[in-house]
Order: structure tokens, then sequence, then C-alpha cells
């Protein structure tokens, strides 16, 4: 228990854990080290090869636990959307306007660029959005989010290239009835298809597909 | 990703139903959000190869195109036997937590001499004490091991075991470049095991 220990101290005291930082293992020689991101790596986490992250990655499918609806359903055919993200956690900060300033890209997430695959043809806001790969940003405002499918799939999610936008969707943002300590993406099911639920402190939007 | 966390036991006995609009899942969680939606006790997490190629990628140092991808689940030691008691010998074992292991290749590659096509694939191992068969398999976006089907293999090959290195609490993967291509290194406590991918 050890390690549970340690990441649920680390979870409630947040940044206030006293355990020296253990890097991941070296970079291989051949370059020469990479700058990632600072404080993306659980402190007291000891591990040669590769350290667990301060923000897990998590997965979220459309049927709603795909994978486990097949267990039960081999014929159940190809799923229709997955994401792949990374779930910062608020540490009592102030997200929206603050840590995430408006008008700025955000990654939807942390570490590496948030990954949507479709994979049949969606509908969002009467645009078909084709199957495929995609990355996802943010563009965050007070009433609203921009929301960007862009085609730098494999990329680290600071930097993103805007000549590779595909598609742009504004949503609405509303005011979550309880604050999200850690930054969630999950799709509903629709009478259509589904919403993609992005929630993070006391702000949710919703990105509408139909399938 | 999950709504509910219900012990691993419920999947032994057979009981798949849940109330409705949850489901089952079979990891604890360590912390409770306001939303349902809280983390897991084993994170899912990625590695490349070439090794970060993402940050790479953004830096315009990405000089070799991306080969390969692995997404798999941690879960952790906490002080538990892991190899022969938590994961028994002789077992079909899903090679982390949660969600299958998936693996995906760029390009066609050869393991053990046989070509893997480009593509998503799902690694298993079955582990026993000096070797273990490492299973690629073409049913994808599964969970766990749980419904494992030995006629979609694409192939298995046995790997040598290494013991004895100081042990690893969270269940690692990565890449490692070979003269031939990448290594997929394999750890976790005082168990190391290595699946050599060649490019050629």
């Amino acid at each position: 228990m050890k390690q549970l220990l340690k990441l649920t101290a680390c979870l409630l005291c947040l940044s206030a854990c006293g355990e020296p930082q253990t890097s991941s293992r070296n970079p291989s020689p051949a370059l020469a080290p990479i700058q990632k991101d600072t404080g993306t790596l659980l402190q007291g986490n000891a591990n040669p090869y590769a350290a667990i992250d301060l923000s897990p990655m998590d997965i979220a499918y459309f049927p709603v636990d795909y994978p486990i609806a097949k267990m039960t359903n081999p014929n159940i055919g190809l799923p229709l959307a997955r994401v792949i993200y990374s779930r910062p956690h608020r540490q009592n900060r102030k997200i929206f306007g603050t840590l995430l300033k408006y008008g700025e890209h955000w990654r939807l997430g942390a570490n590496e660029a948030t990954e949507i695959e479709l994979f049949k043809d969606a509908t969002i806001q009467n645009k078909t959005v084709r199957r495929g790969r995609y990355i996802m940003y943010c563009v965050p405002q007070p009433d609203n989010w921009t929301i960007v499918l862009n085609s730098n799939v494999y990329s680290w999610g600071l930097k993103q290239d805007a000549a590779q936008d595909k598609y742009r969707f504004q949503i609405p943002v509303e005011k979550a009835t309880a604050r999200v300590e850690f930054y969630t993406m999950v799709f509903q099911k629709t009478d259509t298809g589904a919403n993609l639920l992005l929630a993070w402190d006391d702000v949710l939007a919703r990105l509408p597909f139909s399938f | 990703m999950k709504q509910a966390f219900f012990a691993l036991s419920l999947f032994a006995f057979g009981l798949t139903a849940a109330a409705q609009g949850t489901s089952v899942t079979n990891t604890a969680v360590i912390n409770t959000a306001p939303k349902a939606l809280p983390l897991d006790k084993s994170p899912m997490d990625m590695a490349y190869f070439p090794e970060d190629y993402p940050v790479l990628k953004i830096k315009d140092k990405a000089k070799e195109p991306l080969i390969a991808r692995i997404i798999y689940s941690r879960p952790q030691k906490a002080d538990r036997v892991v190899f022969g008691d938590l994961i028994e010998y002789g077992k079909v074992w899903r090679l982390g937590a949660n969600e299958a292991t998936e693996i995906e290749f760029f390009r066609d590659v050869k393991i053990d001499g046989k070509k893997v096509a480009k593509g998503k694939y799902t690694l298993y191992a079955i582990v026993n004490p000096d070797a273990w068969t490492l299973i690629v398999n073409k049913e994808t976006d599964t969970w766990g091991s749980f419904k494992y089907d030995e006629k979609k293999d694409l192939l298995r090959v046995t790997l040598p075991v290494e013991k004895g290195q100081q042990p690893v609490d969270a269940f690692t993967l990565y890449f490692e470049k070979t003269t031939a291509g990448a290594n997929l290194v394999m750890s976790w406590d005082d168990v190391k095991t290595t699946l050599p991918i060649a490019l050629k």
C-alpha cells in the first residue's frame, strides 16, 4: 500500500510533498535532454524507467464503456468514438481565466495533445466530420469555448499548428453544479448520438455528435 | 471512464450485471472527485518509439517517423508479491490493468521473424518463472483478458525473463532503440522482459 499512500498523500497535500523528485530514466544518448512541462511527474514515485504522471492518462469511449460492453456482446461492432486525454487536477487553483487564460489555446488536458478517433463519419453542428484521428484543443472564453479538431496527431499539447486545423466549433459553457477536481471528458448518449462532456472546476461544456 | 467500482471477483463469479446506468469495472479507485469519474488506481500511460516522439515533433526535432505507440495501464506492486501470486503463472495476463494493452505500428515490422502489418493490436502475456509467452492478438478496443480469443492471435513469441533488478513499483512499458529497430521493455517488480521488434 506504500505507493497508494504516496499517491493519495500527493493528491491531498498537492505540491507540498517533500520527497525528492525522481526523474524518469535517462534519455537515449543520441538525444539532448527533452524539456517537457515542469511538474508533470508524481513526486516520490521511484521508477527507473518511466515515472507515473501527475496528470494520469485516461480513455473515454462511445458507446460508453465499450470494451466492457464487448465482453458480453462480442458482435457489438466497432466503437463510434474514443478520446485519450490526460487529467490534471485542480489543486485549489482557479482554473478558467487564471490558470487557463481566456483566448489562449488549451490542450483540453495535460501532457500529450488530447486525441479523438472517430470510427465513422459524425456530424457536429450540421458539419460532417470525417472518420479518423484528430487532436483536439480549445480556446476558452468566459461564455463559450471554441473546440478545434486538428490533424497534427501524435504531438505534445503545448504548441498547436493552426495550419492543420480541420474543424472549429463554438459551444456554450455552463456552470457546473459541483466543482470537478479532475478534468473529465466523457460521452453521454443522446437521441441522435452523444454529447462529449468536458468538465473542470465549475465549468462544463458539451460538444454534440450525431452518428 | 469508470462509472463505478466493483471487485474483480464479480467477474470470477460471472456477474456482469450492474446497476442501471453504470457499468462494472474491476479496479478500485484512489480518490473521489465531485463528479462520478474518479481517477484510476492504475493510471493509463503511453510510450512511443522513437521515444518522446510528441515532444520531438512540436520542437521540429523528430528526425525519424513514428514507428510504434503503446497504450497501457500501470498497476502498482503495493507491497504485494506480483509474479506467481497476483499474476498467476501459466494464465493469460492483460499486460497492464483495465483496458487491454494496445500496441500500434505505423509501418510494417517483424517480430520473431514474422511480419506484423501496420495497424493496431492487443498484447497479452502468459507469465512463467523463466519465460514469458508474449501474444500479439488482432482483437482491439477490448477490456482485460477476460474474453481473450486464441483464434485471433497473430503470433506468440517466447521471451526469456531477467530477474534480480531493483523492484519496480509501477508496471512499466517503454521502447529502447536497437540496431535492428527497437525493444519493447516490460518491467514490474524484480522482473524484466524484452520484446525485440525489427524494422527489416
